[in-house]
């Protein structure tokens, strides 16, 4: 292959959890459930992962609740010719092909795991109150700029990696988004900490980094810019910043009502 | 009516104006022979062909610029194509004019002194393109005063070098099956060679000879034979051999007084699930020897046979005379992106040795006839494995060089692994076709290097490191330098015979492209392509 990657992938984005799924939804054929899964590997999985469970370019498909559509139709539509605004491109794929897809992802929303139980307006309080969520992410416009932005996380990833996220930040450092970088891992939100060559040590999370120059966020949201020639040391803490939040930082129930209002987060304004 | 008579100063006039027009040195046409092709290193003002030379050497003897002067390279001009897309191109410089391909079937004839455009040409994409990795083009060939140039919809035209007129045009393949050119042609003689692209939706490879003055195809190898043919028992069936891919897309080397042409082939369809190719799969991820007049195959030589992850062989076979074990040979080197090293004798393909030369968990030994001894481990299943080097490959077709300052050849190396994944997948005509699929290893950082190899012994004698795996090809010249860039958008110049850093400047994108140099007007300059942007850079001009 002439490049390691190919970039007409498919990206296919959820609704609000509340949205019907669609009365027109086939159910699923072995056969054709085997060939979308292997389609789906062939033509999404780069952006949408491996399982459907989402990528650092494009949300998980496990739910069943799509934004632009949830319909057979509205998914093969988006799948034959894209979705404007997003990044999900036309594909270059047959309407049969593009059907056995969808099979394949209405028998994983199948066997996805049930919704949250808890309270999504105790959880939109914890957000931006007690659990202090808010002092570095945003959601539409409001909260902190040092991690990543959540305002669609609830589409973008499923309930599992959230909980897990929050549990254990460190399990997956969340991926930059980036445009094209064919072969090469993409960025994370990962500590760096620097010794500069007055002593300083300084960290926050990592902007960009190259051969020659390294440029982060601190937790104040300044944004630095070294030379790795004034730095004395680079260190890559392979971990997150962020706390864990274990049982006593967070109960159980309220877990669930932050998850409840986290899965909630589409990017749709309210 | 009558006549006027001309007066005295009229005639003084046209006097003065016809001396004038024989007196300014007026830029001709471009006249390449291939006689100059041959002896392309005895004219390193220009840059004549793909690797500069026949040997694929990527060598200039060019000193103006040089260890001792190199921090003071300086931008001359920058031309940028204003299209999406990005350049993985090698210009070529004649007489003064520079000649380049770009993406999206674009290409440009450029003052080289200034970066002003000569003249444009565009080939019109059809609307679905099946080009699998980018719309992309390497470069263009010169023989006479004309241009060669493969398309992505799988044509290869021939342009007036003055004026970029389409001359003839010829259809190879059919684009909408997946037939796509990306290669940059090699002349040989009154032959314009091609080899194609497509492996990832089940062509049959193939490497093509085009009379240059006419555009008749004069032969046509396959990269996979036929039924019946040797060679065809390698496929399990005449249909997983119909679909086998084995594209040819990057640009071969020569050798004239053996008269071989060598030419490297890429991975078989499809890449990732060998379910329904069980065999070697010939003559996929080789090198095959042809006679340039006929296309015979005259030898070959299977790097990876019943690849399972995508190394396509088409790394720039560079040919080098040494001695081995206190033996004269005439050699051919190939870095190959399965992650070794190996040393052939191109006389008859036959395997010398071979090293690593990278991280590799795959192999557990090359043996002593060149195979690999394939570990159980790398084997890609549904549930995917690690394997070590990516799908991306330890290098890929970013050009290495060879100085014969150093003795030392130098490549690209990718440090990258992937999750190799396997699922059954249906063939369909023209739709991509790879079975399944990769993924980069999450949880640790791609990077990349230069490192010097020594071509007798295989082993690395330093190396360069850079903070992610490039994509950039390598230039080295008679100033004790080697030039690369990288996948953060650095142009770097470094010490031929140490790989200390001498100088380096951010380009503003990705390069996926090698520098080349070039002299005018007795200045040297450095060109490369980053993103859509060509840049140059030389030494500050000196006042008169």
């Amino acid at each position: 292959m002439n490049f390691v990657y190919l970039f007409f992938f498919i990206t296919l984005n959820f609704s609000s959890p509340f949205s019907q799924q669609d009365k027109s939804a086939s159910p699923p054929n072995p056969q054709s459930i085997e060939a979308g899964k292997s389609n789906f590997r062939v033509n999404c999985s780069y952006c949408h992962g491996i399982d459907a469970n989402g990528g650092f370019r494009a949300p998980s498909l496990v739910s069943g609740h799509f934004s632009h559509g949830s319909s057979d139709e509205s998914i093969l539509n988006n799948i034959l010719h894209g979705i404007p605004g997003t990044a999900m491109p036309a594909n270059d794929i047959d309407e049969p092909t593009a059907r056995e897809i969808i099979a394949y992802l209405r028998s994983l929303q199948k066997s996805s795991q049930p919704s949250s139980n808890g309270n999504l307006e105790s959880g939109r309080k914890l957000f931006f109150g007690p659990a202090a969520c808010s002092q570095c992410h945003m959601i539409q416009g409001q909260g902190g700029r040092f991690g990543p932005d959540l305002s669609r996380v609830g589409a973008m990833r499923p309930r599992e990696y959230l909980v897990e996220s929050i549990r254990d930040p460190d399990a997956q450092l969340t991926e930059r988004f980036v445009a094209i970088d064919f072969g090469t891992n993409p960025p994370t939100y990962e500590l760096v900490t620097v010794t500069t060559g007055q002593g300083i040590v300084l960290s926050g999370v990592v902007l960009n980094e190259d051969t020659f120059s390294l440029q982060f966020m601190d937790d104040r949201e300044k944004i630095h810019s070294w030379l790795k020639s004034e730095l004395k040391s680079v260190v890559h803490e392979h971990r997150s910043p962020m706390p864990k939040y274990d049982t006593h930082q967070l109960s159980a129930a309220q877990l669930d009502d932050l998850i409840a209002y986290l899965t909630s987060l589409r990017g749709d304004s309210k | 009516m009558t006549r006027r008579r001309s007066s005295p100063f009229l005639y003084l006039l046209n006097l003065l104006f016809i001396l004038y027009l024989v007196s300014v040195p007026a830029k001709l046409a471009a006249q390449v022979t291939s006689d100059q092709l041959l002896n392309s290193s005895a004219m390193p003002a220009n840059w004549l062909q793909y690797s500069a030379t026949y040997d694929g050497h990527r060598f200039s003897s060019l000193s103006q610029i040089n260890r001792e002067n190199v921090s003071q390279l300086t931008a001359q001009w920058v031309f940028q194509t204003a299209t999406p897309g990005f350049f993985e191109n090698t210009p070529l410089v004649v007489d003064g004019i520079m000649y380049v391909t770009g993406p999206e079937n674009l290409a440009f004839a450029l003052d080289a002194r200034t970066g002003r455009r000569l003249w444009s040409y565009k080939r019109a994409l059809p609307e679905k393109i099946r080009a699998c990795c980018g719309h992309t083009n390497r470069g263009f060939a010169i023989l006479g005063s004309r241009l060669f140039m493969a398309t992505l919809d799988a044509h290869v035209v021939a342009l007036d070098a003055a004026t970029g007129n389409v001359l003839w045009d010829v259809q190879a393949a059919d684009y909408a099956q997946g037939y796509a050119f990306t290669v940059a042609p090699l002349i040989i003689k009154d032959k314009v060679i091609v080899g194609v692209s497509g492996g990832e939706y089940g062509i049959r490879g193939f490497i093509d000879a085009y009379d240059a003055s006419t555009g008749k195809l004069a032969w046509r190898f396959y990269t996979i034979p036929a039924p019946g043919e040797p060679g065809s028992d390698s496929w399990p069936s005449a249909d997983s051999a119909a679909r086998g891919g084995a594209p040819a897309w990057v640009t071969g080397t020569y050798d004239p007084q053996l008269n071989l042409l060598y030419w490297p082939t890429g991975n078989p369809a499809p890449s990732d699930d060998g379910t329904r190719r069980k065999g070697e799969n010939l003559y996929s991820n080789s090198v095959v020897a042809l006679n340039p007049d006929t296309g015979k195959l005259q030898w070959y030589f299977q790097f990876t046979p019943f690849d399972l992850h995508d190394w396509d062989a088409t790394e720039v076979p560079v040919l080098l005379d040494a001695e081995i074990e206190g033996k004269p040979r005439q050699l051919l080197l190939h870095a190959n992106r399965n992650g070794f090293f190996y040393v052939l004798d191109r006389t008859n393909g036959k395997f010398l040795f071979a090293k690593p030369y990278a991280t590799q968990n795959w192999a557990k030994a090359i043996d002593s006839s060149g195979k690999p001894i394939v570990l159980p481990s790398a084997l890609p299943t549904e549930a995917g494995v690690h394997v070590c080097p990516g799908a991306a490959g330890a290098t890929n077709w970013m050009s290495p060089t060879y100085s014969p300052q150093t003795g030392f050849l130098y490549i690209s190396v990718r440090e990258q692994c992937d999750i190799f994944y396997a699922h059954p997948q249906q063939f369909v005509t023209g739709r991509i076709y790879i079975g399944s699929t990769y993924m980069p290893a999450a949880k640790e950082k791609d990077w990349g290097a230069v490192r010097a190899i020594d071509p007798k012994t295989g082993e690395v004698r330093w190396e360069y490191k850079e903070f992610s795996a490039t994509w950039a090809g390598n230039l080295s010249t008679a100033g004790h330098l080697v030039f690369t860039g990288d996948v953060d958008g650095y142009l770097i110049a470094l010490d031929a015979d140490t790989g200390k850093l001498l100088w380096h400047i951010q380009t503003g994108a990705a390069i996926y492209a090698a520098p080349i140099t070039y002299q005018l007007n007795g200045r040297q300059y450095i060109a490369i392509s980053s993103g859509t942007t060509l840049l140059t850079f030389a030494l500050p001009a000196t006042t008169p």
